[in-house]
């Protein structure tokens, strides 16, 4: 009788169809949710926070509005989340470290499965509670210390560090016309804003070839800048830049202005107040010139995902039209549906409702982190996480200038480089 | 203090005692089992809540002490919180100094920088002194933002939790424990205090300082000690304001948190032990109130511009300090005295 023997390619056929079946049933907990159909009124809840009260509404309102908009066109048009309707918990901050921390209680307390802030200080304070029970955060607005070193918070766009490095770069090649080194001025916020760009120039400034001559910082309150410009005029800077809120800065371009600085001098600005609300506090006249960094398109840009966001922002939110943080919080809220949808197609829904430790560590490393080349409908960079203790999920900014009174693009998108900052000795520890 | 009708006190230890009769030990037992099984039953943003308010209490029940027994206005006192949270987020996290001796060296610091800036007190009251503690204020956060390889400047510094012999107050749970106790000590050494003879000189200085100082009230000694006190207790609310947020800087105290801490205390009602209880609570529920409130508004009225849905909660503050000082300008320490005038009468009218 001949010995039966098994063929090379059965045994690799066999051996093949244990290690599928393996696979699959490893991951069975996670996987079970493939197909299956969401069920009438199961939802995913997410935690949203912006600024609407407090030292900057001008920046959270329409914020919020953007947010809540965008979330409200994924579950009316689109149906929600593979299925899912996306319940939003939105609580204005007020800017507020007393309340930050309440409210990233209050957001896991309801089972939410990640958290969204509108300010690098918002998420300052919030970080220190998410982080330690790993309840995954997205950041509109960035500052380094958000995300540095890498935990679970992640930014949806380029930090304010990469916002100065942009301009920087775009000022070299294209606006300094002089001999030597270019000499700039920082006038920052001070608080996370301010400081993001001043870590950004404390990294680059030397390499890039730019001296920084003089760093003056504001509170958000300030009313008058003619003190600090006095001293900044004494340094006779070819540039200055400014990363702050709409209103302080609004201050300072006037008084710059009253001062005889500018024009005459290059002024630029980081994402945080270069928006429409900067032309309407300052006059266009003043405004006139100004170079700002943004993470996203400029209105009415022919991308896919404009339409809608001016459609719904001139349906419920007019007076929205034309401000940068409705485009910015819209882009976010398609960014977070992305995050849910790649969840849910790999997590059980029953893993996704407790909304506890386990649902947050799914949500991050399967929807963060499995985040690739995700176009934002073209509102901005695509996204996509790209490990290595970068957390920035877009690294793409570009560059506008004001020109008569509207905000008109001169850059396309200029990627940042990644820095990691928790390696210099300046950089704060944490 | 009355008693219960039907109720006397046959030594002198029993008319000084704070708990008299077996009715208030029976509603002493109950609120702290409540409030010391509250873990067990309120979420943690609930827990969150309570937190903050018990820091707030802590803060402004040394605000009361400076201010409505004292008669010495502040309108610094979250520059002096900022104090006792740096240092005792400095001395706890990078000299390693136990927990308890950070938030006690905190609230020293505090006191000390108090009575630096209470000196002026001797030679000016009313608007002046607080126009000297509004330049206390500034002056802190300042050093503060600009003391930066200290401080983090304006990046401020993150905290790690309390640790008490080697147990990590990391959770609000914990946190609440830690943050109960110390409140619990603070209110309890406050209502001893103004039964001492330091509490009736503060008293003697607040109704008039001339005639305090005729009986022999050592004027300049009594209002930097009310200043040191006031101030310790702010040094030790920020210490624990620096732990359960587990992140600092200059912006979490600012001079707003200073003036509402007085409309606190007016509300509460100044120069009572409950008063700043009452404040506290009323104001932080209210503002816990108006963040809920708001987006269900905006939904409801989607006519009403999103600048008045906004505004309400500023508007509301204001409104509640006018209301309370054209109505009821004794606060609600008031309102719970004529509660319990009423509960001791009856069953007799008068």
């Amino acid at each position: 009788m001949p010995r039966e023997s098994i063929s090379r390619r059965d045994f690799l056929k066999v051996a093949g169809a244990i290690g599928l079946v393996a696979a699959v049933g490893g991951s069975l907990p996670l996987a079970t949710s493939c197909g299956t159909k969401a069920k009438p009124g199961q939802t995913l809840k997410v935690g949203l926070m912006t600024p609407a009260t407090g030292p900057i509404p001008e920046k959270g309102q329409a914020g919020r509005d953007g947010l809540l908009d965008c979330i409200n066109y994924i579950n009316t048009e689109r149906g929600g989340v593979n299925g899912y309707q996306i319940k939003p918990i939105y609580r204005d901050s007020q800017y507020s470290p007393d309340i930050v921390p309440n409210l990233v209680n209050e957001f896991m307390d309801l089972g939410c499965l990640m958290f969204m802030t509108h300010s690098s200080t918002e998420m300052n304070y919030a970080k220190a509670i998410a982080n330690p029970p790993g309840f995954p955060g997205l950041a509109t607005y960035t500052s380094q210390t958000n995300y540095h070193p890498p935990q679970h918070i992640y930014g949806q766009g380029p930090d304010y560090g990469d916002d100065w490095i942009a301009f920087a770069k775009y000022y070299l090649s294209n606006i300094w016309q002089g001999t030597g080194r270019p000499k700039m001025a920082l006038h920052l916020l001070n608080n996370p804003t301010g400081k993001g760009a001043e870590y950004g120039a404390d990294a680059m400034a030397d390499s890039l070839g730019i001296d920084i001559v003089t760093i003056e910082e504001h509170p958000a309150t300030i009313t008058s800048a003619i003190e600090s410009l006095t001293r900044i005029k004494a340094k006779n800077p070819d540039v200055m830049f400014i990363s702050s809120t709409p209103q302080p800065t609004s201050i300072i371009l006037k008084d710059a202005h009253s001062l005889g600085m500018y024009p005459g001098m290059t002024v630029a600005c980081a994402a945080a107040s270069f928006t429409k609300a900067l032309i309407d506090l300052a006059g266009a006249d003043v405004a006139e010139g100004v170079y700002g960094a943004w993470p996203t398109v400029a209105w009415e840009e022919n991308v896919s995902g404009m339409a809608k966001a001016m459609e719904y922002c001139q349906k419920y939110n007019p007076k929205d039209y034309g401000t940068a943080e409705y485009l910015a919080t819209w882009a976010a809220a398609l960014i977070i549906a992305e995050i849910l949808r790649l969840a849910t197609n790999d997590v059980d829904y029953a893993v996704l409702a407790k909304g506890d430790a386990t649902a947050w560590q799914a949500i991050e490393t399967h929807g963060m982190q499995k985040l690739k080349n995700y176009s934002v409908e073209g509102l901005q960079g695509a996204v996509s996480y790209v490990g290595g203790g970068d957390n920035r999920l877009n690294k793409l900014v570009r560059l506008y200038k004001v020109s008569n009174g509207n905000i008109v693009l001169v850059k396309d998108w200029v990627e940042s480089p990644y820095i990691k900052y928790e390696d210099y000795s300046w950089f704060p520890k944490s | 203090m009355d008693l219960p009708a039907g109720i006397r006190n046959f030594s002198y230890a029993q008319d000084m005692a704070i708990f008299r009769t077996k009715t208030h030990w029976f509603w002493l037992f109950l609120l702290m089992v409540i409030l010391f099984t509250a873990p067990l039953y309120w979420a943690n943003y609930w827990l969150g809540v309570t937190n903050l308010i018990m820091i707030t209490i802590i803060s402004a029940t040394g605000l009361n002490i400076l201010t409505g027994y004292c008669g010495q206005l502040s309108i610094g006192h979250a520059g002096f919180m900022v104090v006792g949270a740096y240092t005792s987020a400095i001395l706890s996290d990078r000299f390693g100094v136990p927990f308890l001796l950070a938030l006690l060296c905190g609230g020293v610091m505090a006191g000390l920088v108090g009575m630096l800036f209470g000196i002026s007190s001797l030679r000016v009251k009313g608007f002046y002194l607080a126009i000297s503690t509004l330049a206390a204020q500034f002056i802190i956060l300042w050093v503060i933002s600009h003391w930066t390889a200290i401080t983090g400047g304006t990046m401020g510094m993150p905290v790690s939790p309390a640790q008490i012999a080697g147990l990590t107050f990391r959770s609000q749970a914990n946190k609440f424990y830690l943050i109960l106790v110390v409140a619990i000590i603070v209110i309890y050494l406050a209502k001893n205090l103004v039964r001492t003879r330091t509490g009736r000189a503060f008293v003697a200085i607040r109704d008039n300082d001339l005639a305090a100082e005729v009986m022999g009230v050592n004027l300049f000694r009594y209002k930097l000690l009310a200043f040191f006190i006031g101030c310790f207790f702010a040094g030790i609310a920020g210490s624990l304001f620096a732990s359960w947020t587990g992140f600092i800087s200059s912006e979490s105290f600012p001079l707003t948190k200073s003036i509402l801490y007085v409309g606190m205390i007016i509300i509460g009602g100044l120069g009572t032990t409950v008063g700043p209880i009452f404040g506290v609570i009323f104001i932080q529920l209210l503002d816990v109130l108006v963040t809920h409130i708001s987006p269900a508004l905006q939904s409801a009225f989607p006519g009403l511009s999103s600048g008045f849905v906004v505004g309400i909660a500023p508007v509301l503050f204001g409104l509640a300090i006018i209301l309370f000082l054209i109505f009821e300008p004794r606060g609600l320490a008031h309102r719970w005295s004529l509660f319990k005038a009423s509960y001791r009468l009856w069953p007799f009218s008068y």
